[in-house]
């Protein structure tokens, strides 16, 4: 019923501090032995998780790897707060099994935030003020960069059309869309 | 093992799929809604060679099971019509995972590229490690949401005739344009030589338990020249109207059926009919 050996931490992250969150149900008897962990890129670093491998990687993220920005909406694919980059792809991560990602790579707005790309998308989301109560921005802006990286110079109508999985409450969308414009244009070249 | 089955070849998917606790994932964008008590063993096809991408053979176009949407969408060889309903499917996200072989396995009524299968007579190749064998899409949906499919059988790929791949019509009616489940879909294929129309299929998304097609009413058209088919468009569409039965769902009855009769009107306006 423990997770074994304890998560790595992404470098620049602060390890958790409070004790993980009840592990889910111990693996079926079927499997012989302890379950062999499972190892993949997490923001660039390696990562090994020995849960249940049907778990949510939007629960592991958050609650074994605490990348508390991966925010949890509605569970079902509906909303793109819980988007993450796995495997160079745009994916809502409540929908991704952790198994999946075995031997690959994750990318969440922790790991984002340190490259330049980010810098220029956060100077274009604040200089329009599209971040409001913020529940949805961690999700809106991988999808920017998702967007961006395969459509550098996207239209108003492409770029409603790349964010379109991703609900946000509070802007009313014009903004956002206003500050990918102008971080497609700030970040000539970067993308 | 806790990251599931990874297998790369298509021999040792084949060869996990005996084991009927495993359960075969390809996005999971339909099998991870939902809560699930007991832990589930996932074989995943992401990494499964033979099910991925699109080629061609003289007669087909052939699509890996394990194929996403976002990669139809990528591929020059993927026809517009296909296209064209797995651009409306979700969001870049959910197309980014979800996989044209997941769209057919779950049997629903309701899914986009299943829709555009069925009106072009797509033909599945289903394997076990027991042998393969060849099926035409509208056999594998048995009603339900039951599909002809053993629990150690996969679907490999999916082959769409080219010869079938005529002018379409498609139209998808949701609440809404992104996130939208199809309220009610329609595909229409229609082919004609020198005035006279030689290929019509048409295919209801969302009205009936399963995607409905009727060959014998498709047929009432084909062999006419425009005018005599002209003549028989109100008959047609009244036969449509008698054999499309909706089922109970979210939205009214009478409302699915007549908008998809007046989409298949608007499909034989649209080719001069
Ligand atoms: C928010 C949201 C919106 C959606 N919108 C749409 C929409 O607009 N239109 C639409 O059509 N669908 C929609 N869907 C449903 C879903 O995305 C599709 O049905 C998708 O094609 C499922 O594919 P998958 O690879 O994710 O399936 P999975 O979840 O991996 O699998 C689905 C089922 O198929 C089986 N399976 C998968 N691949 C194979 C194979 N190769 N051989 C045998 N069995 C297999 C699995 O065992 C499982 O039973 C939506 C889903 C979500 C969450
Ligand atoms: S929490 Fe994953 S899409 Fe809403
Ligand atoms: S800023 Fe509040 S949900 Fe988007």
């Amino acid at each position: 019923m423990t997770y074994s050996p304890p998560p790595i931490v992404p470098a620049g992250m602060t390890p958790p501090a409070e004790p993980l969150m009840t592990p889910p149900a111990a693996p079926p008897a079927a499997s012989p032995g302890p379950p062999a962990p499972l190892e993949f890129v997490l923001n660039g670093e390696s990562a090994v998780y020995a849960g249940r491998g049907d778990a949510r990687l939007l629960d592991v993220l958050r609650d074994v790897f605490r990348l508390t920005s991966v925010k949890c909406g509605c569970r079902e694919g509906e909303c793109g707060a819980c988007a993450v980059i796995f495997n160079d792809r745009l994916v809502n991560s409540c929908l991704v099994p952790a198994g999946m990602v075995a031997l690959g790579s994750v990318t969440t707005l922790e790991g984002f935030r340190e490259t330049e790309r980010f810098a220029v998308l956060d100077r274009a989301y604040a200089r329009f003020s599209a971040v409001q109560c913020g529940f949805c921005i961690p999700g809106m802006v991988l999808a920017s960069e998702a967007l961006l990286r395969r459509n550098p110079r996207p239209s108003p109508a492409e770029i409603r059309e790349g964010l379109s999985g991703n609900l946000c409450r509070c802007t009313g969308y014009n903004a956002i869309v206003e500050a990918v414009t102008l971080a497609s244009k700030e970040g000539e070249g970067l993308w | 093992m806790v990251s599931g089955l990874h297998p790369r070849r298509l021999n040792e998917a084949l060869a996990a799929m005996a084991d009927p606790g495993v359960i075969a994932l390809a996005g999971g964008t339909d099998l991870m809604v939902g809560e699930t008590e007991t832990e589930r063993r996932f074989l995943y096809l992401h990494n499964v060679r033979e099910m991925r991408g699109l080629r061609e053979t003289p007669d087909h176009l052939v699509v890996g099971a394990a194929t996403t949407f976002t990669e139809v969408l990528e591929s020059p060889l993927a026809p517009p019509l296909l296209k064209e309903a797995v651009s409306g499917v979700a969001s870049p996200a959910v197309r980014n995972a979800g996989t044209v072989g997941g769209n057919v396995a779950n049997g629903s009524p309701k899914a986009d590229s299943a829709l555009v299968l069925m009106v072009v007579d797509a033909v599945l190749l289903i394997a076990s490690a027991r042998g393969e064998r060849l099926l035409p899409v509208a056999d594998f949906y048995l009603g339900g949401k039951k599909v002809d499919l053993a629990s150690d059988e996969l679907i490999v790929e999916i082959r769409l005739p080219k010869s079938r791949l005529a002018p379409h019509y498609y139209c998808k009616v949701g609440g809404r344009r992104a996130l939208a489940i199809s309220r009610l879909s329609f595909a229409g294929l229609f082919r004609q030589e020198r005035g006279r129309i030689r290929h019509l299929a048409a295919a209801f998304g969302a009205v009936t338990d399963v995607i409905f097609r009727d060959r014998c009413l498709e047929s009432m058209l084909v062999g006419l020249e425009i005018p005599e088919a002209k003549k028989l468009r109100q008959d047609f569409l009244a036969a449509y109207g008698a054999a499309l039965v909706p089922t109970s769902g979210r939205v009214s009855k009478e409302y699915r059926r007549s908008v998809a009769l007046n989409l298949l009107g608007d499909f034989l306006t649209v080719f001069g009919v």
